[in-house]
């Protein structure tokens, strides 16, 4: 049976897989929409910029957020001086961790489903007396949203498994910062630790599994569609 | 209804091409007329405002939507965007694009305001004349072609547009669901009276739907004026492939004589016009047209003749052009066209308000259904084949 300690770590891994694409939904939306219908030569550099967290190494990833949001560095000091909490190494930090390495894997699929959205369909709209933001609201998003949720489906998956930049933002604080993978790391590098690291490794690859085939679900409901 | 400079540079991967005109019509329909590839479409897209010109001014309904000064178009002293959605011109494109998320109902209430118009007497009237009240709760992927076509325009009427612009809108239809959607857009002009401006390569739909019509060709404005003098000079225009004719009927047919080889249209007042046999349906409006060189006039009833069609007409005009007299011939609420000599006329001593008898050989009457105009390679045979 699955132990309270490890109950603690799965729901804390969903925790932080959920509040990630939460955070990153409204941004990732943005910059799929951008990247679909934005005609500009600094597109190409906003893309890359975009995709780099799925090419870097997680944990160069989470140097850089660590520089930026570290306890003595400015947009830390910031954080603290507005809330008088701090970023690194809290539950906050993993999910921050989670929605940056997540985030290319929603926007990509954003994007396209974007692209496959008729924008003669947005003309017309603009004809019919709607503007620019309504047209979005009640043509573009409606169109993409399978898009949207395959998008969201992936980026809760890469969340759940997210290592490298969380173990270097956020640590490895029982209950708060543990989630999944850190903790069956934890668990192989401590004695008689095995039979517990098995146990999250299976709870992980049912949920990833999970997520992975509502991902595809979706995303052949978008093409059938 | 519009005034319009236009200068526009596309760039292509078929190379670049470029818009430069200038057009003034006063509608209420105007038809922009062109083959493919000719820039009709552009210039619709430019007035919609679904791209900013490189320089020009457009003005709908006397209200100035594009103004912007460039090479070509002069300094204009202002400069103008208005939006799209508050051009209030709504769109209709070749495929009806219909939004997929939503049911009919949902595409005909799209417009701000379009809700509360759709259950008023105005929005009633738009659902009956194009028949998609029983369609209301039908989602869009279950409709035909021709039911889509008819919801998209009932999305645009009722997005209450000063100026509806249509782009090519029977022309992804095949025959029976253009004529029908033609018909629609008739009645849409005759008894909504909204204004439009339509882009279309089909002469049907010219003579049909438009008061006035603009040829393009390669960006620019080759001839203008009612589409019945345009496309009487086709040749002229470098038309070639397009029917030119001077009398252009459309009537009700009132029967059909298969033994005889003859339709009869109901020209009103009960004087009926025999012409080859053709396969509306009757009761239903044919698009008719003859060269007004085939038109005889004589000043009594001949016997003995193999004209079938003997009309009882007035004069109503002697209009000398050249060498030819175009002479107006009055027939109730129609005026046909005959082309004479001078001599011929002299010697019938013509004048206006004479009673004169119209012959017309029913073989020099055409059909002009706009599949076969659109397939016809000459201009109207004017060979007679016997009567």
């Amino acid at each position: 049976m699955i132990a309270e300690a490890e109950w603690t770590v799965v729901l804390l891994s969903i925790r932080v897989a959920l509040a990630a694409v939460l955070v990153a939904l409204v941004p990732g939306i943005a910059a799929g929409w951008l990247l679909a219908r934005w005609q500009h030569p600094l597109r190409a550099l906003v893309q890359g910029l975009v995709m780099l967290p799925l090419v870097l190494p997680p944990v160069v990833t989470g140097y850089l957020l660590l520089f930026v949001l570290g306890r003595s560095r400015p947009f830390g000091q910031l954080y603290h001086a507005w809330t008088g909490g701090h970023l690194a190494y809290t539950t906050a930090a993993c999910v921050i961790a989670a929605a940056v390495v997540g985030f290319p894997l929603l926007v990509e699929a954003i994007r396209l489903s974007m692209l496959a959205v008729d924008s003669r369909l947005e003309q017309v709209s603009r004809s019919l007396g709607r503007g620019p933001m309504d047209t979005f609201v009640r043509v573009t998003l409606p169109l993409s949203l399978p898009g949207i949720a395959s998008g969201a489906v992936l980026a809760f998956a890469r969340a759940l498994g997210e290592f490298g930049a969380t173990i270097v933002l956020a640590g490895n604080v029982a209950g708060e910062t543990r989630t999944i993978p850190v903790a069956v790391y934890t668990l192989l590098n401590v004695r008689d630790g095995e039979a517990a690291a098995m146990r999250l490794v299976a709870v992980s690859v049912a949920l990833s599994l999970a997520a992975l085939l509502a991902s595809f679900w979706l995303s052949a409901r978008r093409r059938a569609g | 209804m519009l005034e319009l400079r236009l200068v526009h540079r596309f760039a292509g991967r078929a190379g670049d091409f470029a818009l430069d005109l200038a057009l003034e019509s006063r509608g209420p329909a105007l038809g922009i007329f062109g083959a493919s590839g000719s820039g009709k479409t552009s210039v619709l897209h430019a007035i919609a405002g679904l791209y900013r010109p490189d320089a020009g001014r457009i003005a709908v309904r006397d209200r100035v939507v594009f103004a912007r000064g460039g090479p070509g178009a002069g300094e204009a002293s202002e400069s103008v965007w208005v939006a799209p959605e508050r051009r209030r011109l709504a769109l209709v494109t070749q495929d009806p694009l219909l939004f997929p998320n939503r049911s009919v109902r949902g595409n005909l209430a799209f417009a701000p305001g379009a809700d509360a118009r759709l259950e008023s007497a105005s929005g009633r009237q738009i659902l009956d004349v194009l028949r998609i009240a029983p369609l209301l709760d039908r989602r869009i992927g279950n409709l035909s072609g021709g039911e889509r076509q008819r919801v998209a325009i009932g999305r645009a009427l009722l997005a209450d547009p000063s100026l509806l612009l249509l782009d090519e809108p029977t022309s992804a239809l095949d025959a029976e669901l253009s004529r029908d959607v033609l018909g629609l857009l008739m009645q849409v002009k005759q008894t909504l009276a909204v204004p439009m401006i339509f882009v279309t390569h089909r002469v049907a739909e010219l003579l049909a739907l438009a008061d006035d019509c603009a040829v393009l060709e390669a960006g620019r404005v080759v001839a203008q004026g009612p589409p019945v003098e345009v496309l009487k000079r086709p040749r002229a225009l470098g038309l070639a492939s397009l029917v030119g004719v001077d009398n252009l009927l459309r009537v009700p047919v009132l029967g059909h004589d298969e033994g005889g080889g003859v339709s009869l249209l109901d020209l009103g007042s009960g004087v009926s016009l025999a012409a080859p046999l053709c396969k509306v349906a009757v009761g239903s409006a044919a698009l008719v047209g003859f060269y007004a060189d085939e038109v005889l006039i004589c000043l009594e009833k001949p016997a003995g003749i193999s004209a079938r069609n003997a009309l009882a007409c007035e004069v109503v005009a002697i209009d000398r052009v050249g060498h030819e007299i175009l002479v107006g011939l009055g027939l109730g609420d129609t005026t046909l066209r005959a082309r004479i000599t001078p001599a011929a006329a002299s010697e019938l001593a013509l004048e206006v308000g004479r009673s004169v008898v119209a012959h017309v050989k029913t073989r020099a009457i055409h059909h002009l259904e706009s599949e076969a105009v659109r397939t016809a390679p000459t201009p109207l045979p004017s060979a007679p084949r016997g009567a």
